[in-house]
């Protein structure tokens, strides 16, 4: 079949939903949901982590049958009951985290699943490049059918997964925080693309929970909120302001820049020269990084992710080897890579893998709540530990961080993202550590959270910690740090006083512009 | 597309586990086994209630027979708390076997080496010294090869079995080893010598009932084990190492030596259980005696059945010892050997089937058949 | 004496004989672990296999190209219920796998439904009557070097060649051994093309189990014609060991299998060639160049790159929120 429609020949929606419903046990992801894509449109479904945009894209590509509502497609009503018939009826994801195959090629990806070529059970790899490489042209997505995943770059990779969906025939692209892994230029080239599909007949679903790519990007617009659509509006003349109240529905509590940072002769409480590392392929990942955290300061690293930042925090936990360099904790040299000896040091890691590293998923709070200082007294009394002192310890430690949960002896993997993090952070600081790192502390937490892990933040330096903030959000980098280092392919292409860094100077260091270029 | 395929069936998780289903659940996994047993049984035209009849007689019910039980569960108490202890923290030592095996080895090596004249509280400790330390050195290779180069301990434990079965059965069979007797009949038909009777472990009447030195000694364990593994810094570390390793690193553990020390830990229990199989029973080193007994493979069944809990392998011990005793006793054309095997393998398929019941609530739904992919 | 007479040649031509059964067991278990499932209950679903094909060679009369393959398929069918057994248990209720694959072992192994039915059926008692006898393929097999070791086997070891081709071509050269692929690496991406994970899931280890049940009938119809308990003696565990060594592809699987049956023959051969070898430690070498092999693939770097299915042992579940 062809795709290539005339926009204004058409005048049935290519895609709506009415009174779409989803529950999950104790909870109603998706309530009463309504909004039409136009052909031709790209259309953005705004909201905030845990506004049922997930749930309701997972009902477009057919994975969730929604318990009440229904979809139209071209104007005529659907049942989509497996992604193959999402895909039958035109509809494709484009998934943030990308469903690729790292050890496949991308013809073998693009293959997979979708109608055969030619007659026969047999793979005519020669017959699909062939249409890939057309497709490619045609969309100016650029990419070799041969290549396997993981030799390619995020955006490569992301093209691939669009190719993907062209491949089957999608007339409707569901786009889900596409973004969010790219560098700003990325993103830039995303647009345009975007363009050339919606020039071509093609509507885009935009998912995203930023107002400013999705005012750019969007034509219209809904927004979502606690799984409600509450509103449809024209990219046109829509501001921040009236989109981020819509999104939230309430006033929402920014936490601002103290600006002022460390006191002046502070001391240094962590210093990193020349420090370079491997990746995990045996590659070198770190670059003879060199910078300096004073008490009292946010020094925020900002970069794309797998530019580094992973296997700068990883040393600097004594989790991974590294091959040179010098690091300095308040005075002191960091020996061996060995966890234990940071942690004696004073260097306190709250690591982007929260209950996959960060914690012991079936251990309690309580439990968790010691895990760095079980081996000496007041918590044990070797060879024993003194469960009265960890819970004790634990009651106190919860009020503090305000975690909430049935009692101390609920297993971690049962608290919300935001409670996790709470204890994390509790733990961390009740070992009074002379220096904080952490690891995209904030990201899939609701916008109440983000706010307390900020404060948390924030106190952490008010006391004296030197905070090591790893981060790919800019706007969160820009309101918390003192002084901004931007990493790209393992080296520190730039530092920035905050006073000065806007997200476009930032933007062009972390896609490996030179601190010249900025100004 | 038919109805059936259309219906799918999903897993929910449920969010608290009713109290009642901690016992409604192994009872029922165990009534469905039997269940299953008497299906199979009747294929192969067998009466099943015969069968659970004379079981439940020989195993528990006869005059003696508890007595008989508590033989057979003494060895499976020990391969129970190995496989256990090991799970516990993902070490999946399936050579409690060889284990076993090795510490009835060096536990009737170090009886011999005493001789007669040895006081006999010294000959127990040292058997018992020394079957642990037989064990733990068995299960330290898996142990290490894992830590070391990470390879499957799986494999490698079961591997080890065989190579120590080879080696028992060279002892007494192919050489002229320290373990062989070689005069009288001995030098005719291989045979092992029979320990001194100070080394014999000796047994405790309680009424009718007759008490191994042997299990009092795992019970005994099993709460230590208990303790060690809630109450210490130890225990916490084998429980942060086993749910997450990557935690225990982060945490300035040493997930490597963790393991090893569990894997010898555990080497350690059913190379005690090869001395108790020595010292306290048959006196004696019997390669294809061992061999037959299995007893390291229905360990694994013992702790799986205990939710690898060392207080509840006390108690599941003692009931597949019922089992397996009242399997020896009626072994005879209409009672074949295999039956007790089958019937214990049944009951781990039931239990394991059951406790997803317990953790899920299953949900029909008019779904596709992917969705049972769940 | 013949260029064939030489113990060289013999050790080879035994090496295939020996390895047969270990090459139908480990492509089984290949093709189970690439839809991400681990099957430990190999060495069980072998002795089921040989059982009941046992079994059915011993008691039905009639000509031997009918009786062989119906006991062949009795061996297949038993071996699949078992493997469909541990299917649901992993795939549909999510339990673990290593755990449900040991407890298949037990429940079916040297001293549980295996020898009960053997037991049961009085096997032993009767020696089976039809056996697959050598087959001189083409009539080579007086050629010299090549005669012996490739043109006088059994019709099983021809069959399992004719396997490692097909399975080959399948997993590499068809849209179904893709899509299987894709399953075993990402279970979510291959559910996010709309293929049926569960039931490329559910297939594979079913037909997996067939080869475990060929596998054992290898034995009981040819190696070990008179049947003992457990007469697999631990190949069902080497075989695992195989998928390891052979990096998940059939052909090197076919190598390593080969190796270890020159391993597992070596006693006999070297024995009826008068030459003595303490008879322990021959007999030993499989189970020790088993774990020699393991350490040498686990440490190596190829192994990083070529390695295991990504998703295997891991239960698939939709993200439900």
């Amino acid at each position: 079949m062809t795709n290539s429609v005339d926009p204004k020949a058409v005048t049935a929606a290519a895609v709506a939903a009415f009174g779409i419903s989803k529950r999950f046990p104790g909870v109603i992801a998706n309530d009463d949901v309504n909004f039409e894509v136009r052909v031709g449109e790209v259309h953005a479904l705004l909201g905030e982590n845990g506004a049922g945009k997930t749930t309701l894209s997972n009902i477009l590509t057919g994975l969730y049958r929604p318990d009440a509502g229904h979809l139209e497609i071209a104007g005529s009503p659907v049942v989509l009951d497996s992604p193959r018939e999402a895909i039958e009826a035109g509809i494709g994801m484009v998934h943030q985290h990308f469903r690729l195959i790292p050890t496949f090629t991308v013809a073998e990806n693009i293959a997979l699943g979708a109608p055969r070529v030619g007659e026969g059970p047999a793979l005519r790899m020669g017959v699909i490049e062939e249409r890939i490489r057309e497709l490619g042209q045609r969309f100016e997505l650029d990419v070799d059918p041969r290549a396997r995943i993981w030799q390619l770059s995020v955006g490569e990779q992301q093209r691939v997964e669009i190719l993907k969906v062209l491949y089957r025939d999608a007339t409707t692209l569901i786009m889900d925080e596409p973004t969010a892994v790219l560098t700003p230029i990325e993103a830039e080239a995303l647009t345009s693309t975007i363009r050339s599909l919606t020039d071509q007949g093609r509507s885009v679903i935009f998912i995203s929970h930023k107002l400013g790519e999705v005012l750019s990007v969007a034509d219209r617009i809904t927004v979502l909120r606690q799984g409600r659509s509450v509103a449809t509006l024209d990219a046109d003349g829509a501001t921040r302001e009236q989109l981020a109240s819509i999104m939230v529905g309430r006033e929402v509590e920014r936490v601002e820049r103290r600006g002022t940072g460390a006191l002046p002769g502070a001391p240094v409480v962590l210093a990193v020269e020349d420090l370079s590392a491997d990746g995990d392929r045996g590659t070198p990942a770190l670059r003879s990084v060199s910078f300096e955290v004073r008490g009292g300061e946010i020094v925020a690293v900002a970069g794309v992710a797998g530019n580094g930042q992973r296997e700068l925090v990883e040393v600097l936990a004594g989790l991974r080897p590294r091959t040179s360099g010098v690091i300095d904790v308040d005075g002191e040299l960091m020996a061996r890579a060995d966890a234990r000896h940071p942690i004696r040091m004073g260097v306190a890691y709250v690591p982007q893998d929260r209950l996959g590293t960060g914690l012991a998923p079936d251990l309690s709070i309580a439990e968790n709540l010691v895990l760095k200082r079980y081996r000496r007294p007041p918590v044990a009394r070797p060879p024993f530990l003194r469960s009265s002192v960890i819970d004790a310890e634990a009651e106190t430690l919860m009020a503090q961080f305000d975690v909430r949960a049935p009692s101390s002896h609920t297993p971690t993997r049962r608290l919300s993202g935001g409670n996790v993090q709470k204890v994390l952070l509790a733990r961390e600081m009740s070992g009074r550590p002379k220096v904080l790192v952490v690891s995209t502390p904030t990201q899939g937490l609701d916008i109440g959270a983000v706010a307390t892990v900020h404060r948390l933040l924030l106190d952490a330096a008010a006391e004296g910690v030197g905070v090591l903030l790893v981060s790919e959000d800019l706007d969160e980098v820009l309101a918390l740090a003192d002084r901004i280092l931007v990493m790209y392919e393992g080296t520190i292409t730039g530092a920035v006083e905050a006073e000065q860094a806007s997200i476009e100077s930032i933007g062009v260091l972390m896609g490996g512009g030179a601190a010249e270029d900025v100004a | 597309m038919s109805v059936a395929s259309r219906l799918g069936v999903r897993l929910e998780p449920r969010v608290d586990v009713p109290r009642w289903m901690n016992w409604a659940v192994p009872i029922g996994s165990f009534l469905s086994a039997l269940l299953v047993g008497s299906v199979v049984l009747l294929i192969t035209s067998q009466n099943p209630i015969s069968v659970y009849q004379r079981i439940l007689e020989r195993g528990f019910l006869d005059s003696g027979s508890l007595s008989n039980t508590l033989i057979s569960a003494t060895p499976l108490l020990f391969t129970g708390l190995c496989a256990a202890v090991a799970f516990r923290v993902g070490f999946f030592n399936i050579g409690g076997e060889g284990q076993f095996y090795v510490g009835a080895v060096f536990a009737s090596g170090i009886a011999l080496a005493l001789g007669a004249d040895a006081q006999s509280w010294i000959a127990i400790g040292a058997m018992i010294l020394a079957g642990a330390l037989g064990g733990a050195l068995w299960a330290f290779i898996p142990g290490i090869l894992r830590a070391r180069f990470r390879t499957n301990e799986i494999i490698t434990s079961l591997m080890l079995n065989y190579v120590a079965g080879i080696g028992a059965t060279y002892l007494i069979f192919e050489s002229d080893s320290f373990w062989r007797e070689l005069s009288g009949t001995g030098a005719v038909f291989p045979k092992g010598k029979i320990i001194p009777l100070t080394a014999q472990w000796p047994s405790f009447d309680l009424g009718t009932l007759v008490v191994p030195f042997g299990l009092l000694l795992g019970v005994l364990v099993a709460v230590w084990l208990h303790v060690l593994q809630r109450r210490t810094r130890f225990g916490y570390e084998m429980r942060v190492v086993g749910g997450a390793p990557s935690t225990a690193r982060y945490a300035g553990m040493r997930p490597a030596r963790v393991v090893v020390a569990v894997a010898m830990l555990s080497g350690a229990l059913a190379g005690l259980g090869g001395a108790t199989d020595v010292g306290n029973f048959r006196h004696v080193l019997d390669p294809k005696g061992l061999q037959q007994s299995g007893f390291g493979y229905a360990g694994i069944v013992v702790a799986a059945l205990a939710r690898l809990n060392p207080l509840a392998v006390v108690f599941v011990a003692i009931i597949l010892g019922g089992i397996t005793n009242a399997g020896y006793a009626l072994q005879g054309p209409d009672f074949p050997a295999g039956l007790v095997g089958t019937l214990e393998g049944l009951i781990l398929f039931c239990t394991l089937g059951g406790e997803v019941l317990a953790r899920y609530r299953i949900v029909l739904s008019r779904r596709r058949p992917e969705a049972m992919s769940a | 004496m013949s260029v064939n007479d030489n113990l060289f040649v013999i050790i080879l031509a035994s090496a295939i004989f020996y390895g047969t059964p270990l090459v139908f067991a480990a492509l089984g278990e290949l093709l189970s672990e690439r839809s991400g499932v681990i099957n430990l209950g190999v060495e069980g679903m072998m002795l089921l296999g040989a059982v009941c094909s046992a079994v059915v060679a011993a008691n039905l009369d009639g000509p031997a190209a009918l009786v062989l393959p119906l006991a062949l398929l009795a061996g297949m069918a038993a071996a699949a219920l078992g493997a469909a057994i541990h299917a649901f248990l992993v795939i549909t209720l999510r339990v673990n796998q290593i755990i449900s694959g040991l407890a298949l072992t037990i429940f079916a192994g040297a001293a549980g439904l295996s020898s009960y039915l053997a037991n049961v059926w009085g096997l032993g008692r009767n020696p089976s009557l039809n056996q697959f006898g050598r087959m001189d393929l083409f009539g080579l097999k007086d050629v010299p070097v090549v005669g012996p070791i490739l043109f006088d086997q059994t019709l099983l070891t021809y069959l399992s060649w004719l396997l490692v081709g097909l399975a080959m071509v399948y997993l590499f050269r068809t849209r179904m051994g893709l899509h299987l692929r894709a399953v075993g690496e990402s279970p979510q991406t291959a559910d996010s093309v709309g293929i049926p994970v569960t039931r490329y899931r559910y297939g594979h280890v079913i037909v997996g189990g067939m080869f475990a049940g060929i596998a054992g009938a290898c034995y009981s119809l040819t190696i070990v014609p008179t049947w003992a308990n457990g007469l697999t003696s631990g190949a069902g565990w080497i075989a695992l060991a195989l998928v390891i060594f052979g990096f998940w592809r059939p052909d090197l699987t076919l190598v390593g299998a080969y190796l270890f049956g020159a391993l597992s023959s070596l006693s006999f051969t070297l024995q009826a060639r008068g030459i003595d070898v303490p008879s322990a430690l021959l007999n030993a070498l499989p189970y020790l160049a088993t774990i020699v092999v393991l350490v040498l693939v686990s440490n190596s770097r190829l192994s990083r790159r070529l390695g295991s299915p990504a998703a295997l042992g891991r239960p698939y579940e939709r993200e439900e929120r």
